[in-house]
């Protein structure tokens, strides 16, 4: 099989799924950027190779398959942080979600402490 | 100083087997304060022994750690209006009978935060493993070489918050083994800090929360934590709102 056809159709079911799944509205658009864009520059140096080795030659690479390696190490290590940024502020959140629900739970039980305080 | 407004802060987390005795203990002595007891997601009987003794208990949905325990109440005295807190842990090895020592300071202004410690105590009953004072002593070290300011006992949750700092600190309080941490941020806040003897009991429930392989955890993130925290920028305490 030509590894050119392969790259193309592999990108562009990437691109597929991430389109379809911000249609079911299960991924928002922010966090498909980079997919997006990642499946763009893949499919333009499969289309357009001669530019991927120009690329990789001035960035001093032997192989051009090194760089896409390369590439590819950059890519995942740059969305995992992103993606450790996103727990973390999830975890931030919901955090001080429990605390305003606890917080408020224990002003509303006062509250109600106070009433039949004042009735009984 | 009797108009002032106490809040007393006792974390819980699982600690259903004595918290009615703690409670107890703090409201026989000093019934003009007012107590919370945090309970940190508990999955025994902690809120209902602590309210059969009639403490007040705020109760997070899930376990969020010491320091999100304390920040609760920290957020509780902000809304309050509360003058000071004091922390004084569900696990009766806190001797409450040194609180009004820890409170003192705080209530008449010399100090914004104030540690109780068991190292500074002539006949302390307690006796720390061998790890952990060694553990203790190096936090001591690098908080003294990091803010000049020297404390024996910079882990111990024995303490006791003023207004301004309780407002800090209901803003952003470290999540998880905050002690020394939050020295260090009280410290960019330039707030004053000191220490009082206090006496602390063998632990009668509950397990510490630092142990086993959590120690090193423990070392590395508050380490890391106290670092980072010289990266900030310190804002007065009496700057915010």
């Amino acid at each position: 099989m030509n590894v050119k056809l392969f790259v193309l159709a592999i990108t562009l079911i990437v691109l597929f799924l991430v389109i379809d799944q911000i249609r079911r509205q299960k991924m928002t658009f922010k966090y498909s950027l980079a997919w997006f864009f990642i499946s763009l520059v893949v499919l333009f140096s499969a289309v357009f190779e001669k530019s991927l080795y120009r690329v990789a030659f001035l960035a001093g690479f032997k192989l051009p398959s090194n760089f896409i390696f390369f590439l590819l190490f950059v890519f995942f290590i740059l969305l995992s942080l992103f993606l450790t940024l996103y727990i973390n502020e999830q975890n931030s959140r919901s955090e001080t979600l429990a605390q305003t629900v606890a917080i408020l739970e224990f002003k509303l039980k006062e509250l109600e402490n106070r009433i039949k305080r004042k009735i009984g | 100083m009797s108009t002032q407004r106490v809040l007393i802060v006792v974390p819980a987390y699982n600690e259903g087997r004595i918290i009615g005795r703690v409670v107890k203990e703090i409201k026989k002595l000093y019934p003009d304060f007012d107590l919370v007891v945090v309970n940190d997601g508990s999955g025994d009987g902690t809120l209902a022994e602590a309210e059969a003794e009639g403490a007040k208990v705020i109760s997070l949905p899930y376990n969020l750690g010491i320091g999100g325990a304390v920040q609760t109440a920290f957020k509780i005295a902000r809304d309050g209006n509360y003058d000071a807190t004091v922390q004084i842990d569900g696990d009766a090895q806190h001797d409450p009978t040194y609180l009004m020592g820890v409170l003192t300071p705080v209530l008449k202004g010399e100090l914004d935060l104030c540690i109780g410690s068991r190292f500074l105590a002539a006949h302390s009953v307690f006796r720390s493993t061998f790890a952990r004072r060694i553990g203790i002593r190096f936090f001591s070290f690098l908080l003294s070489s990091m803010t000049g300011i020297h404390l024996t006992d910079p882990t111990s949750g024995f303490r006791a918050t003023g207004k301004n700092l309780i407002r800090s600190f209901a803003n952003y309080y470290p999540v998880d083994f905050p002690e020394p941490e939050a020295i260090k941020i009280a410290t960019r806040l330039k707030a004053k800090i000191g220490e009082v003897p206090v006496n602390m009991r063998k632990r009668l429930g509950g397990i510490s929360s630092i142990r086993y392989w959590n120690t090193a955890y423990y070392m590395i993130k508050v380490t890391l934590a106290i670092l980072i925290d010289t990266l900030k920028t310190g804002e007065k305490i009496s700057d915010e709102r």
